[in-house]
């Protein structure tokens, strides 16, 4: 057990956040993208967050752990996922990437909802980063001590 | 003069408990977007008499040798949100303050420890 | 002889110096108390440092062991250090001490 490890558990989530929010950059910028290269318009994504097992870190709490892999309780975004939802469907005759209906598939992006996730993700980025400014108080005390 | 462990080892220990409590809380900060999880905590002020009471000493010598094990507990009362995550960033930002509070106490207290024992060794000439 | 002086007879019945049992070494220790004193406090002392700085080590290699409990167990290995400066201080002023004193 050590504060060392708090940091590292802090730093994970704030890799995490920071990868979440630029997924929900890319949705933004993307919410008017018609055609990709993969054909069809831009498909929404979505980061899928997992955590280290909980046994796992209760165990390395109650030991002096050597593991030189993740730190238990620390988060990582394991996965990446399309949105499957159908795109939305809007009529434009004249477009470019018009059906032989007259419509346009655009992506299944909503700007207010993407905003308010990526607000969400600044919170949790500064609550983490909050974490890591008193982890370190919290080292520096430690080392005070032999400065008598 | 009571029977429990020496002065140092039960301000260790107060940090320690105090440390670990700070690493969980750094755990579930981690987690306030991981569907599913549940915020955890250790209860300091049990643990720390568990010390107290002497239930912790190992029976072979090494006074200091004071074993940690501090139990989790699910921390109830919490507003849960759809995907099971119960994570509350203002519980959690308050539990830090304290923590760090107490671990700074701690520190102090084994600062001033130190000084007196310096004081007595080299003052008396 | 003995009546020229009245009582002369009697100073050979002055007793030697008693013996200071106290300062006698006790069976089985080699240079007596002093040296068992120090060498003592060496001991406790190599034992503080010795682990100290193997938790130092620890630390710097990211093994184990929290700051806090190395930085104190460096501070009470300084502290046994300051201790045996002063025992070894005080052992060498009474040494000395001592030796000013003539018989």
């Amino acid at each position: 057990m050590n504060l060392f490890d708090s940091l590292s558990i802090s730093g994970s989530a704030l890799l995490a956040e920071r990868q979440r929010s630029e997924v929900i950059a890319a949705n933004m910028a993307n919410a008017q993208t018609t055609h990709t290269e993969a054909g069809g318009p831009y498909r929404r994504r979505e980061v899928v967050f997992e955590t280290r097992g909980p046994s796992a870190f209760r165990l390395a709490l109650a030991s002096n752990s050597e593991d030189h892999g993740p730190t238990p309780g620390s988060v990582r975004i394991s996965d990446v996922v399309d949105d499957p939802s159908p795109p939305q469907m809007r009529y434009e005759p004249g477009h470019p990437d018009a059906n032989k209906e007259g419509y346009v598939a655009y992506p299944a992006i909503n700007p207010t909802a993407e905003m308010v996730d990526l607000m969400d993700s600044v919170r949790a980025y500064q609550l983490n980063a909050s974490a890591v400014a008193a982890t370190k108080q919290m080292i520096q005390l430690a080392i005070g001590i032999l400065k008598s | 003069m009571t029977s429990g462990p020496p002065m140092m080892s039960m301000l260790e220990s107060y940090l320690k408990l105090n440390a670990s409590r700070e690493q969980t809380i750094s755990a579930n900060m981690a987690n306030i977007d991981t569907p599913g999880y549940r915020t955890r905590d250790i209860n300091v002020e049990s643990e720390f008499n568990k010390v107290l009471t002497g239930a912790l000493r190992p029976s072979e010598e090494g006074a200091d040798a004071i074993h940690l094990s501090p139990v989790f507990h699910q921390v109830q009362g919490l507003m849960e949100r759809p995907d099971g995550n119960n994570v509350s960033l203002d519980h959690e930002g308050l539990m830090l303050a304290k923590t760090q509070l107490q671990y700074q106490l701690a520190i102090q207290l084994i600062q001033n420890h130190f000084h007196q024992t310096l004081s007595a060794i080299n003052g008396g000439s | 002889m003995s009546g020229v002086v009245p009582g002369l007879g009697s100073i050979g019945t002055i007793s030697p110096l008693p013996k200071l049992a106290s300062l006698q070494p006790e069976e089985g220790h080699d240079g007596g108390g002093f040296g068992a004193i120090l060498s003592s406090a060496l001991h406790h002392l190599n034992q503080l440092s010795g682990g100290a700085e193997q938790q130092v080590g620890n630390l710097l290699k990211g093994v184990g062991g929290d700051v806090s409990t190395v930085m104190i167990a460096v501070e009470k290995a300084d502290v046994a250090f300051q201790m045996m400066m002063q025992v070894r201080n005080k052992i060498v002023s009474a040494y000395q001490d001592i030796e000013k004193m003539q018989f």
